[in-house]
């Protein structure tokens, strides 16, 4: 077992756990104390400064600095919002659900004080439809907290007002975008926005608006009651600081979320010492490290340090840290043609590129690994995802990309072979 | 009047608590597909009438999201994640043994590409709103009875 035997869980600091955490439950463990915190004894610009020295990377797949994106809500009057991305569809990633599940408590904290630093009154926190049973303990969690005076009016007994507003989706994975989110609070069809501007400045209602995923919020009341000064020193800094949640599926063991440091173990520790190893002791053909959006990497890149920058220096992203393992018995045609379905099925349609280019992509796919592909297929995947990267308006039609061009450039010949066998050559699974 | 007066009067309720109306427009959509299972015009445009939004307003919201539905569905509808990390977990077998077993009139059994973010409890299947997960071994089997028994 690597490194981190002696970490001390910060995000999720009951593994196993199903039920939520009751209001009683989380200030026994110091909730709520960095919000007492800042409300008595920080201004809203001590609180963004802190955040900025803790180093903490957006957790939604960016990685952008929370703190700075936080410093860029003008000072200005009128009414600011919080936008929480809790509409968690990345195939692979599941780490948003849990926390709000069981952490329901120390997601509302985060909410509050990244609210209370830009000024917002009202914050968003918009959750996929599906996600029924963490809404309706993200309510209930914050009835408590509004009946305890922490939230609502007043916020303990200071002339601060936080309203937080659970706000249910109804099946999208364009709304985890950030403008189509806020296209889809205000009543419109989620469709991304051309920028700029920017929500910082014009966002929801056309008002400036900080948007965060739930993870990175789930962050900030760590840093704020402990420090930046401890925070940093967690992970890999300057770049690469704090706890994250990696989400392993695929063929392992022990399929689940892990919390660990940034840069705290590789790959393939996470896959042997936490997931339990590969199914039957196969062999790892490819790990997806951002769900089905970014490419996969080679069993050579298996070392690799899970952080931001390591993984981008290994040819990936590290994304949601949402790690999909492949065996050697994995067909990769038919594991691309997979994640292009899903593309397919999302692209809003809004850019012509994507909605067209998706489509294509599934159907030159499905001819290869259904045994009907012929060989300008792949030279025809290469040119078709280039009509899309880049030509669009939001990341989706890059995404949509990636499980082709990785997987034709890494695996060509299982590719080749499936056009020259005119059949699939794996055992269907 | 096609909506519920209680579905009518929680609409207008909704309309009153985010800052701009529209912003109802959707959970207005999601109540009003509670009151008869699908959505129909005429739902649609009372809907569209209480948020204050023209009807194309609220008819390319109903025909976007995968949620709601603008033609009646079977009562029980049980949708299978077939996207990758589910597939690599037996979730094509799930679906063909639930497809053969499972032959009511009243069950729908839909296969979508869509994650549900249960990767770790694959494979899985949403019956209605619930979460049906780890479904291999005896909790399979108990699945695929409840269904039989429909």
């Amino acid at each position: 077992m690597s490194v981190a035997l002696d970490y001390q869980r910060v995000l999720l600091p009951h593994p196993g756990r199903t039920e939520p955490l009751s209001l009683d439950e989380h200030k026994a463990e110091d909730g709520y104390a960095a919000w007492q915190k800042a409300l008595t004894r920080m201004t809203p610009d001590q609180v963004i400064e802190e955040v900025k020295a803790s180093g903490l990377r957006g957790r939604g797949g960016a990685g952008f600095p929370t703190g700075t994106k936080w410093s860029f809500i003008p000072k200005t009057g009128g009414a600011k919002y919080v936008a929480v991305n809790a509409d968690e569809s990345e195939p692979g990633t599941f780490k948003d659900r849990e926390l709000m599940e069981v952490e329901p408590h120390r997601v509302l904290e985060g909410v509050a004080l990244c609210s209370y630093a830009i000024g917002a009154e009202t914050a968003f926190i918009y959750i996929r439809g599906e996600y029924v049973c963490a809404a309706d303990r993200l309510e209930a969690a914050i009835a408590e907290a509004e009946a305890a005076g922490l939230l609502g009016q007043a916020c303990l007994g200071t002339s601060v007002n936080v309203r937080i507003l659970v706000f249910r989706g109804a099946g999208a994975y364009i709304c985890g975008e950030e403008t189509a989110l806020l296209e889809s609070l205000e009543g419109r069809r989620p469709m991304p926005r051309s920028r700029p501007p920017f929500p910082a400045v014009e966002g929801l209602y056309r008002r400036p608006t900080v948007i965060n995923n739930v993870e990175t919020l789930a962050n900030v009341p760590s840093i704020i009651d402990r420090g930046s000064g401890w925070y940093s020193s967690i992970g890999v800094p300057p770049r690469n600081t704090g706890p994250k949640i990696f989400c392993l599926s695929g063929r392992v063991n022990r399929p689940g979320n892990y919390e660990l440091p940034l840069g705290a173990v590789t790959i393939r520790e996470l896959i042997d010492d936490y997931g339990g190893g590969v199914i039957d002791g196969k062999a790892v053909k490819g790990v997806l490290t951002a769900g089905v959006s970014a490419p996969i990497l080679s069993p050579d890149k298996l070392d690799t340090k899970l952080d931001y920058d390591s993984v981008q220096a290994a040819g990936s992203m590290l994304g949601s840290a949402s790690l999909i393992v492949l065996d050697e018995d994995t067909c990769i045609v038919r594991a691309a043609a997979l994640m292009e379905e899903f593309f397919r099925h999302e692209s809003c349609g809004k850019c012509t590129p994507c909605r067209e280019g998706t489509s294509w992509l599934h159907k030159v796919l499905s001819r290869i690994e259904q045994g009907h592909g012929a060989p300008a297929d792949l030279e025809l995947l290469l040119s078709l995802s280039g009509e899309i990267s880049g030509k669009v308006l939001c990341a989706l039609g890059d995404f949509a990309t990636s499980p082709v061009v990785a997987t034709v450039k890494q695996f060509r010949d299982e590719y080749e072979k499936h056009i020259a066998e005119q059949r699939c050559p794996f055992e269907p699974w | 009047m096609t909506l519920s007066d209680s579905t009518s009067a929680a609409i207008q309720k909704l309309v009153a608590t985010y800052p701009e109306p529209r912003t109802a427009l959707l959970p207005a959509l999601k109540l009003a597909q509670a009151d008869a299972g699908y959505l129909s015009r005429e739902a649609i445009a009372e809907a569209a009438d209480l948020v204050g939004v023209p009807h194309s307003a609220a008819l390319e919201l109903a025909e976007f999201y995968t949620m709601l539905h603008t033609e009646p569905r079977p009562p029980i509808r049980v949708v299978v994640c077939a996207q990758l990390p589910c597939a690599l977990r037996g979730a094509d077998d799930l679906i063909r043994e639930l497809r053969a077993a499972v032959t009511s009139a009243s069950v729908e059994i839909e296969r979508t590409s869509e994650c549900f973010g249960a990767c770790h409890r694959a494979p899985m299947a949403r019956r209605g709103e619930e979460y049906r997960e780890n479904l291999v071994g005896d909790e399979r089997a108990r699945f695929i009875s409840e269904l039989r028994s429909v």
